[in-house]
C-alpha cells in the first residue's frame, strides 16, 4: 500500500542543517497495522506527516498505492490524500466552534456528499461511538476521551484505506486508551483498515503487528508482533 | 457547504463579541456616512439631467468691465430678445424674467375679488415666461399648452400650486388670480411639477407679453443699457453650430446693438445648462441654490476618505484576527479542504460581516435621512434608493470584501498545516506590524485632515457670526412691501402709528438693509467733475432714521433730513477713500451726481459696514432717500415682551396693507441664511471628523490591543528585569504617538492647502494660525491616548508570571 525509499528530511537555520529524518525505507501493506516508537525529538511524528502528505521529504521516493507522491502536483496529493487518508492527533484537534455533530460532518463536506447521505453517514457514527446524546455539545463540554473519540469519528467518516494517529491516547488516562486501543485493533481485524499509530506506550504498541523503532531519524529496529 | 461556513462565521462573530462590534461598527458607520454623501453628490449631480435637450440647452449670458474688474451676469437686457430672433433666424430661444417674492391673490370661490381672498407670496418659481420657452425645455401639460403664452395677462401653473391656490389642479383652468395686486391673470395651463433637481422651479408661469406694460415694477426696462439679473434668455443648440461658432457670432451682435461705453465693455456668450448649478460667477439662481463644484468635490473626497479609513480598519482587524484562526485552518487542511475552499471560506465570512455591516449602515442611513438637509440642500422627499445609490451599494460591498477579505484569505489559507496545528502561526507571518502602522498612518492622516478642516470652518463661521457688520442686526424686524402708490401714501402715518406702539424703538422705511445680496450700482461724478468716475458705486435706499434704526456710526457730518426726495447723500468711509479723500470732515459739503441726476451735497460719511456679505469686499457706497423706491419698513423693537411687540406690529401691518400678505423676518436671521451653504458645509466637517476620529480611535485600538497580545511575553520579561509600569506604557504609548506625529506631518499641507483656498471664498476671514494646528495634534494625541491608555496600563499592570508562564 504504501512505500518508502531513502526518505531524508533536513531542516536548514542558517548554515546549520539538521537532519530529522535519514534514509527512512519503509513498507506497509494493506491490513497492516504498524506502531513506531522512539524518544522524543526522533522523528516519528516527521514521519507519520510525511506518510500523511502534511509535511514533503527533502529527498527520497514515496509511493502510496503505487502513486509516486513525490512526483504528483499539489492537487493530485491533495485529491488523493482526501480520498484515502484519515488523521487522528493526540491533541484531538476538532474544531472549537463546531459542535461534535458538525466537526464530524466536515470532512463530508469536502468530500461533496449530498446533505442526506451525510445526515445518515453521520448518524452511523454517532451510534456506533456512542455519542448520539452529545452530539449538539461543543468540543470543550466534552472530556478529554470523548473529545478522541470525536476525533476518530471524524477520521473515520469517510472510510479511509489508511489511517495516521500520532500518539492518539497520549492525552488520555489509560483506561480511555485501552478502549481506543481496541477500537482500533476491532477496525484493523473486522474492516481491514490500514493503521499507523505513533506511541511512546509499550502496550499500546503491543495492539499493532508490527512495532517500528525510530532512533536519531532511522529505522533502529522492526519487529512484527 | 455553505452553511457550514456562515454558521462558523456567525459563532465566530458571537465568540468575539468585542472584536466584531468593533469592525462592524467601524464599517458600518463609515458606509453610512458614505451614503448619504453619495445621495446629495448624486443629486447635485443630477440636476437638469431630466431634460432631453440637456446637452444642446444654453444660456445667454453676459461678461462686462464697469471699472472695477470683469464681473459676469446672468442677465440680458430687455430688448435683446426681439433683436435675438431677428438676428439668428434659424435658432430656437426664450426669454424669461423672474419676479422674486411676488404675491398672488386667489379669490376664494368663483373669480370675485372679495374679502376672504387668499394671498399667496411665491418666493422663487415666478415667471414672465415665453411660450418658445417649451420648443426648447420639456415638461409635461397636464392642461393646456404652450400656445396659451401667446397672450398677456395669461397664466401657467404647477400642480402643487394649482392644488394650493384652487384645491385641486383640475379646477384650476379659467379662474382668475391677481399678481402683485395689480394685475389679473387668467389661468391657462396647469404643467406637472418640475423635479426637485432643476434650477428652473416652474411654479407661476405668466405669459412674458403681459411684461410688456409692467416692465418697471420688475425691474425691467426696455432699454439696452439696463441689465436685470431676472430676465434671462436660454437657446438651443442648432444642430449644425457649435459654441465658439455661436460666441463669435454673438460678439458681433453685441458690437452691432450696444451703444456708447458698453460697445467695448461688454460682450454676450454662451453658457452650457450643464454649467448652471455650478458656476458661481453667475450670481443668484433662478432656483434655491448653486453648488460649487468644489464643494461636491470636497464632499467626495470626504466620502472617500472615510469609507477608506473603514476598510482599512477591516483589513487591520481582520488580519489580526485571523492569526488566532490559524489551527481551525490546520484542521480544515487535515480534513481535506483545498486552498480554494478555505479561501472561499474566509471570504464568506468577510463577506457575513460586511453585508451585516451594511445592514447597519442602511438602517443608520434611513435614519439620519430627515436631517441631511441641515447638511445639504435636497429636497425634503429625497430617496436613499435609487439605480445609482443601489449601484453604489453593491460597489462598496465588492470593493471592501475584496480588499479586506482576499488579503487575510491569502494569508491564511497559506498557512501550512502542520505549522498551523502547531500553533506556530504568529503576527508577523501575516504582515504584522508594519502594515498595520502604515494603515494605522493613514487613518490618522485623514482623521487630522478632517479635524483641522473643523476647526477653520468651525472658527470662520463663529468669526462671521460675530463679526462686527458695523451696524446693528439685534431685534431688527424687516418686512417687505410695495412700492405702489396707494401703499406709499400709508408709509408716514404707518410709521407715526408704529411709533406710537410700545416697544417700538424706531422705524424707517427703505429699499435695503445695509447687508444684504443685492447690489444696485450705478455711474457716479464726484465734485462737479464733468467726467464720471471710472467706477460705479453701490445706492442703498432710506429714510432719515435708516442710520438711528440700523445703528450706522457717523464718521463725519449726520444724517439727511427727512424729505420724500433726495436731498443731501451720506457716503461711506470706502467711497471717501475711493474718490480720494482721506479727511472724513473735508468732504462734507462736496456734491455728488448719480447717474444723469443731480448734484446733492455730501452730508454725513459713515463708518464702513458690511454691505453685502463677508465673501465680498465693502463696496463704496452712497445713501440716499428716494420716497418712491422705499417700500420695506424696518422695525427696530426692544428686547422687553419682544414677542408681544412682534406681534401687534404684524397685526397693525396687515392692517394698514390689507391686500399684501405679510413675509416679515428678523434681519440677523436673514444674514445668517446668507451663509447657509458655508455653515452646512461646516456642519459637514464637524460630523465627519467626529466620525473619522471614531474609526481611527477603533483602527487604533485594533493595533494596540494586538501589539499587547503579541508583546505580553516581552512585557512580562521586562518586568522581570524591572522594569517600572510607567516605562511599559512608554513602551506602547511611544509608538502610537510616533505614528500620529507622522500622520500629522502628512495633514498637515494637505490641509493648509485645502482650507487656504477655503478660506479665500471670504474677504473676512481668520487667519491659518499655528494654533489651528497644535489644536489638531493635540486633540488626536488626547483622543489616542484615552482609546489606548487602558489597554497599555493594563498591560503594564499583569502580573509577569501569567504572561510567561503561557508559553
Ligand atoms: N519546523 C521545524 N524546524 C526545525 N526543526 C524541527 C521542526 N519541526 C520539528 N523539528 C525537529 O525535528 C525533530 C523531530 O521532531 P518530531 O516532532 O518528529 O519528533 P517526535 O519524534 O514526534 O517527538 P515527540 O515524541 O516529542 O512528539 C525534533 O528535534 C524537532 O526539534
Ligand atoms: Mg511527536
Amino acid at each position: 500500500m504504501l512505500s518508502l525509499k531513502n526518505i531524508s528530511k533536513y531542516y536548514k537555520a542558517g548554515n546549520l542543517k539538521t537532519s530529522i529524518l535519514n534514509n527512512i525505507n519503509l513498507d506497509v501493506d494493506a491490513g497492516e497495522f504498524v506502531s513506531i516508537m522512539g524518544p522524543s525529538g526522533s522523528g516519528k511524528s516527521t514521519l507519520l506527516n510525511i506518510i500523511g502528505m502534511l509535511d514533503e521529504p527533502t529527498d527520497g521516493y514515496h509511493y502510496f498505492l503505487n502513486q509516486p507522491i513525490h512526483q504528483l502536483k499539489e492537487k493530485q496529493r491533495q485529491a488523493l490524500y482526501k480520498e484515502n487518508i484519515g488523521f487522528v492527533f493526540q491533541a484531538y484537534h476538532l474544531i472549537d466552534e463546531l459542535t461534535v455533530y458538525e466537526n464530524i460532518e466536515t470532512p463530508l463536506l469536502y468530500h461533496n456528499i449530498k446533505s442526506d447521505e451525510r445526515k445518515a453517514l453521520v448518524a452511523d457514527m454517532l451510534d456506533r461511538f456512542q455519542i448520539v446524546g452529545k452530539k449538539d455539545l461543543f468540543p470543550s463540554q466534552l472530556s478529554g476521551g470523548q473529545q478522541q473519540l470525536v476525533g476518530i469519528a471524524r477520521a473515520l467518516i469517510v472510510s479511509p484505506k489508511l489511517l495516521l494517529a500520532d500518539e492518539p491516547t497520549g492525552n488520555l488516562n489509560s483506561k480511555q486508551g485501552d478502549e481506543i486501543m481496541e477500537l482500533f485493533k476491532k477496525l484493523n481485524k473486522e474492516e481491514g483498515m490500514t493503521i499507523i499509530q505513533v506511541t511512546h506506550s509499550e502496550k499500546n504498541a503491543e495492539y499493532g503487528s508490527r512495532i517500528i523503532n525510530l532512533l536519531d531519524g532511522t529505522v533502529e529496529s522492526s519487529k512484527n508482533v | 457547504m455553505l452553511k457550514n461556513y456562515f454558521k462558523i462565521a456567525w459563532r465566530n462573530i458571537k465568540r468575539h463579541k468585542a472584536y466584531s462590534a468593533i469592525n462592524v461598527a467601524g464599517l458600518a458607520i463609515g458606509v453610512a456616512a458614505c451614503l448619504l454623501i453619495f445621495v446629495v453628490v448624486q443629486f447635485e449631480l443630477s440636476y437638469e439631467k431630466f431634460q432631453p435637450n440637456y446637452k444642446n440647452i444654453y444660456r445667454i449670458v453676459l461678461q462686462q468691465d464697469l471699472g472695477d474688474g470683469i464681473s459676469y451676469s446672468e442677465g440680458t437686457p430687455y430688448p435683446i430678445t426681439a433683436a435675438l430672433r431677428a438676428d439668428f433666424p434659424q435658432v430656437k430661444l426664450a426669454a424669461l424674467n423672474t419676479a422674486y417674492n411676488s404675491q398672488f391673490t386667489v379669490p376664494a370661490n368663483a373669480n370675485n375679488f372679495g374679502a376672504d381672498n387668499k394671498k399667496f407670496v411665491e418666493e422663487i418659481g415666478v415667471m414672465f415666461m415665453q411660450p418658445q420657452f417649451f420648443d426648447i425645455f420639456k415638461y409635461k401639460w397636464l392642461s393646456g399648452d404652450a400656445s396659451v403664452l401667446n397672450a398677456p395677462n395669461m397664466v401657467v401653473v404647477d400642480r402643487s400650486t394649482a392644488k394650493k391656490y384652487f384645491g385641486d389642479w383640475q379646477s384650476a383652468t379659467g379662474r382668475v388670480i391677481k399678481m402683485d395686486n395689480q394685475i389679473n391673470l387668467k389661468v391657462a395651463g396647469v404643467i406637472e411639477d418640475v423635479p426637485g433637481n432643476s434650477d428652473l422651479p416652474l411654479k407661476v408661469l405668466v405669459s412674458y407679453a403681459t411684461l410688456k406694460t409692467h416692465l418697471h415694477e420688475y425691474n425691467a426696462d426696455d432699454s439696452w443699457n439696463t441689465v436685470s439679473s431676472n430676465h434671462q434668455v436660454f437657446m438651443l443648440l442648432p444642430a449644425n453650430a457649435t459654441v465658439s461658432n455661436l460666441n463669435a457670432q454673438l460678439k458681433v451682435f453685441t458690437k452691432k446693438h450696444y451703444g456708447g461705453n458698453d460697445n467695448d465693455h461688454k460682450v454676450h456668450f454662451l453658457q452650457a445648462l450643464s454649467d448652471l448649478h455650478y458656476n458661481t460667477r453667475f450670481g443668484n439662481s433662478l432656483g434655491d441654490h448653486i453648488t460649487n463644484k468644489a464643494t461636491i468635490r470636497t464632499l467626495s473626497l470626504i466620502a472617500v476618505l472615510i469609507i477608506l479609513m473603514a476598510s482599512i480598519n477591516f483589513i487591520n482587524l481582520s488580519t489580526a484576527q485571523s492569526v488566532g484562526r490559524s489551527k481551525e485552518v490546520g484542521i480544515r487542511k487535515v480534513l481535506g479542504s483545498s486552498r480554494a475552499q478555505l479561501i472561499k471560506q474566509s471570504l464568506g465570512e468577510t463577506t457575513l460581516i460586511v453585508l451585516f455591516a451594511l445592514l447597519i449602515a442602511i438602517a443608520i442611513a434611513k435614519l439620519a435621512l430627515p436631517f441631511l438637509k441641515n447638511i445639504a440642500s435636497v429636497p425634503d422627499d429625497i430617496s436613499l434608493f435609487s439605480i445609482g445609490s443601489l449601484l453604489f451599494l453593491l460597489t462598496t460591498t465588492l470593493v471592501i470584501v475584496l480588499i479586506s477579505g482576499i488579503y487575510p484569505a491569502l494569508v491564511v489559507s497559506g498557512f501550512r498545516p502542520v505549522l498551523a496545528l502547531k500553533n506556530k502561526i504568529t503576527a508577523a507571518s501575516v504582515g504584522g506590524v508594519p502594515l498595520r502602522r502604515v494603515l494605522v498612518v493613514a487613518q490618522f492622516s485623514i482623521s487630522q485632515l478632517l479635524i483641522i478642516g473643523t476647526i477653520v470652518a468651525v472658527r470662520q463661521m463663529n468669526y462671521i457670526n460675530s463679526a462686527d457688520l458695523g451696524f446693528n442686526k439685534e431685534a431688527i424686524l424687516v418686512i417687505p412691501g410695495s412700492t405702489d402708490s396707494v401703499s406709499l401714501q400709508k408709509s408716514a402715518p404707518f410709521k407715526a402709528q408704529l411709533l406710537q406702539t410700545p416697544g417700538v424703538k424706531n422705524v424707517t422705511f427703505t429699499a435695503d438693509q445695509p447687508s444684504s445680496q443685492n447690489n444696485w450700482t450705478t455711474n457716479f461724478y464726484f465734485d462737479h467733475n464733468t467726467t464720471d468716475k471710472n467706477y460705479q458705486t453701490s445706492l442703498k435706499f432710506g429714510d432719515a432714521d435708516y442710520f438711528k434704526t440700523f445703528g450706522l456710526r457717523f464718521k463725519a457730518g449726520h444724517a439727511y433730513t427727512q424729505s420724500d426726495t433726495t436731498n443731501g447723500v451720506v457716503i461711506n468711509e470706502t467711497f471717501a477713500q475711493k474718490v480720494g479723500v482721506h479727511d472724513y470732515n473735508s468732504i462734507i459739503g462736496k456734491s455728488v451726481k448719480l447717474g444723469n441726476g443731480q448734484w446733492r451735497p455730501i452730508v454725513g460719511v459713515v463708518e464702513d459696514f458690511k454691505t453685502n456679505t463677508m465673501r465680498d469686499a465693502v463696496r463704496p457706497i452712497v445713501l440716499v432717500q428716494n420716497k418712491k423706491q422705499q417700500g420695506i419698513v424696518a422695525v427696530k423693537l426692544s428686547t422687553s415682551n419682544f414677542a408681544g411687540t412682534v406681534a401687534s406690529v404684524q397685526k397693525q401691518w396687515e392692517h394698514t396693507y390689507s391686500d399684501y400678505a405679510y413675509s416679515g423676518y428678523f434681519l440677523d436671521q436673514n444674514i445668517a441664511e446668507f451663509y447657509k451653504q458655508e455653515n452646512q458645509l461646516a456642519l459637514v466637517y464637524k460630523i465627519f471628523a467626529m466620525i473619522a476620529v471614531f474609526i481611527s480611535c477603533l483602527g487604533l485600538y485594533g493595533l494596540v490591543s494586538f501589539m499587547v497580545v503579541q508583546r505580553t511575553k516581552e512585557v512580562g520579561v521586562r518586568k522581570v528585569l524591572g522594569a517600572s509600569v510607567s516605562s511599559i506604557v512608554y513602551l506602547f504609548s511611544k509608538e502610537f504617538m510616533l505614528l500620529i506625529t507622522i500622520s500629522f506631518i502628512i495633514a498637515t499641507p494637505i490641509a493648509y492647502y485645502m482650507m487656504n483656498s477655503w478660506l479665500q471664498n471670504f474677504v473676512f476671514r481668520i487667519p491659518l494660525s499655528v494654533g489651528v494646528f497644535v489644536l489638531a495634534i493635540v486633540s488626536s494625541m488626547l483622543v489616542a491616548w484615552l482609546t489606548v491608555g487602558y489597554k497599555a496600563v493594563k498591560a503594564a499592570l499583569a502580573t509577569p508570571v501569567k504572561s510567561l508562564r503561557s508559553e
